[in-house]
């Protein structure tokens, strides 16, 4: 396998695996936003807030795979 | 003769929104100036248009004997006189077919629309129309008939001139470079002239824009390079330039009731405002307030600007997210250092040891914290960067897509298939500004003096007060 095989192949794999890891996170700070929601309604505005910084930060890891992928697109 | 005007007016309106589109088509596939030659032989021919209207009815009208009614026709014979010398002008500056072309246009929507009008009040009409079946049958041939001509039309125009396509190609992807050859796996040079979708999208590497378009056409000028070589600066700037064009606008005669613009600015202004102090608290909220509001106005009115058509998002490129989040670092440490004291930043620093452990620990701390800190910028450029182009990327991928769709590809449009994400990108632009202003006021909070939790409820408590 040369270089621009393995780079094909490599960095959309790479951005799955990374979506993967990114999309347990955010499933799992869904989850803890959603039930702390329920149970206390009026501090939604607030869970929120953390909801979607703690989400940007999870996202970020699929981000940095994702720009990865462009640096080295040009490569293949 | 009132129907008759209506009629004009009709035409008029019709003509300038088609001659419109059909000139930046024509900017954006052909040539630039072929466009311009397009967009002004149009306009030449409505203003004809209109001047003769006011001719006929300074002349032919009620008003006629009046004396309006004779200088208004003395005016339209001047403004005759002078649009000829400006036709004969543009003739010899740009060219001829292109301007004949769009003469013409008005002319063609006058005759098909008087066409249609005959059409529709015709007794075959009505007795296809009120049949459903008979209805539906010559909705599917006219369909038919659409389709077979406009796939003949386009395969005729890419057989008969391929350096055209080549120009248009090379117009519209001027931003992209060569990479658009090679991800096109193959496709010949006509086909990629096509790579447009309802906003005329170049080749590759996301939409064409204005700037780009520009630059073709001028290229090899030195204007032209510069524009090429900074169009997202153009665009920055041209972004900041409209923010404070509104802001000052907003604020010319500030009322004390305030309606329009004004209204719309301070309802934006007091929201952030909430926003910030709501997490920085009553007494550093305000001082932060005019930075963190600003990047987060300026961010989302770049994040959107990307979806006006022939425009482009500025924070879709790394450049840019950098220096944002270059000036957050460097704001952030400033802060730090103004209100810690370098004592109290490199306390800061080393993880605030209190005690025996604490100081054990902080040759640890320190590098864990260095890295934190220039981790922050990172982070926080990469992730504007990589969603807005991401998002960008997306609406391209899709616009092709609907291209691709069509059976013949020459045709400069092509089924709206990203139309589905507009919805997305308008959330994830407005996300994504906010993420980064709150991860940016995170980061001052993080460095101004920790007793601020008991000011806050201070705070609160002289609020509750009033």
């Amino acid at each position: 396998m040369d270089m621009h095989a393995a780079l094909a192949l490599g960095l959309p794999l790479g951005i799955g695996v990374a979506a993967i890891g990114s999309g347990i996170g955010l499933g799992l700070i869904g989850q803890g936003a959603m039930q702390a929601i329920g149970r206390q309604p009026e501090a939604t505005a607030k869970i929120q807030l953390a909801m979607i910084i703690i989400a940007a930060l999870a996202e970020a890891l699929t981000i940095y795979a994702f720009v990865t992928m462009f640096l080295l697109q040009g490569k293949i | 003769m009132i129907m008759g005007l209506e009629f004009l007016a009709r035409v008029r309106k019709t003509s300038t929104w088609l001659g419109g589109v059909l000139a930046l088509m024509a900017a954006t596939y052909v040539s630039p100036l072929l466009g311009l030659a397009f967009a002004a032989g149009g306009v030449w021919s409505l203003v004809n248009l209109q001047v003769l209207e006011k001719l006929v009815v300074s002349v032919m009208g009620p008003a006629r004997t009046t004396p309006e009614g004779i200088r208004g026709a003395g005016f339209s014979l001047m403004g005759m006189l002078l649009l000829l010398a400006v036709g004969a002008l543009l003739l010899s500056l740009l060219s001829p077919m292109a301007l004949l072309l769009g003469f013409l246009l008005p002319l063609a929507v006058i005759v098909l629309k008087a066409a249609s009008q005959v059409l529709l009040g015709s007794r075959l009409w009505t007795g296809i129309v009120n049949h459903r079946f008979r209805a539906a049958l010559a909705a599917v041939a006219i369909a038919a008939l659409t389709w077979f001509a406009l796939g003949a039309l386009t395969s005729a125009t890419a057989s008969n001139e391929p350096a055209k396509s080549h120009a248009a190609g090379a117009a519209a992807e001027s931003g992209a470079g060569a990479h658009a050859a090679e991800g096109e796996h193959a496709a010949p040079e006509g086909e990629h002239a096509a790579e447009g979708g309802e906003h005329s999208e170049g080749g590759g590497h996301g939409f064409t824009n204005i700037v780009a378009l520009i630059a073709g056409a001028g290229h090899g000028t030195p204007w032209a390079a510069f524009l090429e070589h900074y169009e997202i600066l153009v665009f920055s700037m041209l972004v900041a330039a409209l923010m404070l064009l509104v802001a000052f606008l907003a604020g010319r005669n500030a009322k004390m009731i305030p309606s329009g613009l004004q209204n719309l600015v301070e309802t934006l202004v007091e929201g952030l405002q909430d926003f910030i102090i709501g997490i920085l608290g009553p007494k550093h909220g305000p001082r932060f307030l005019p930075f963190l509001g600003t990047l987060f106005l300026y961010i989302l009115a770049m994040n959107l600007f990307g979806l006006i058509p022939f425009m482009h998002s500025a924070t879709a490129n790394l450049n840019v997210t950098v220096a944002l989040a270059l000036t957050v670092f460097v704001y952030v440490q400033f802060i730090g250092f103004k209100e810690l004291g370098p004592l109290g930043w490199a306390d800061h620093m080393l993880g605030s040891p209190r005690d025996l452990t604490g100081w054990l620990l902080a040759p640890l701390m320190l590098p864990i914290h260095m890295l934190g800190e220039l981790a922050k910028p990172i982070s926080l450029s990469c992730r504007l960067f990589g969603n807005i182009f991401g998002e960008d990327m997306l609406l391209v991928a899709f616009a092709s897509l609907g291209i691709a769709m069509l059976p013949f590809q020459q045709v400069p449009f092509g089924v709206p298939m990203q139309a589905i994400f507009y919805p997305l990108v308008l959330l994830g632009g407005f996300l994504q500004a906010m993420v980064f202003t709150v991860l940016s006021t995170i980061y001052i909070l993080l460095m101004l003096p920790h007793e601020h939790h008991d000011e806050h409820g201070h705070g609160e408590a002289a609020h509750h007060a009033h």
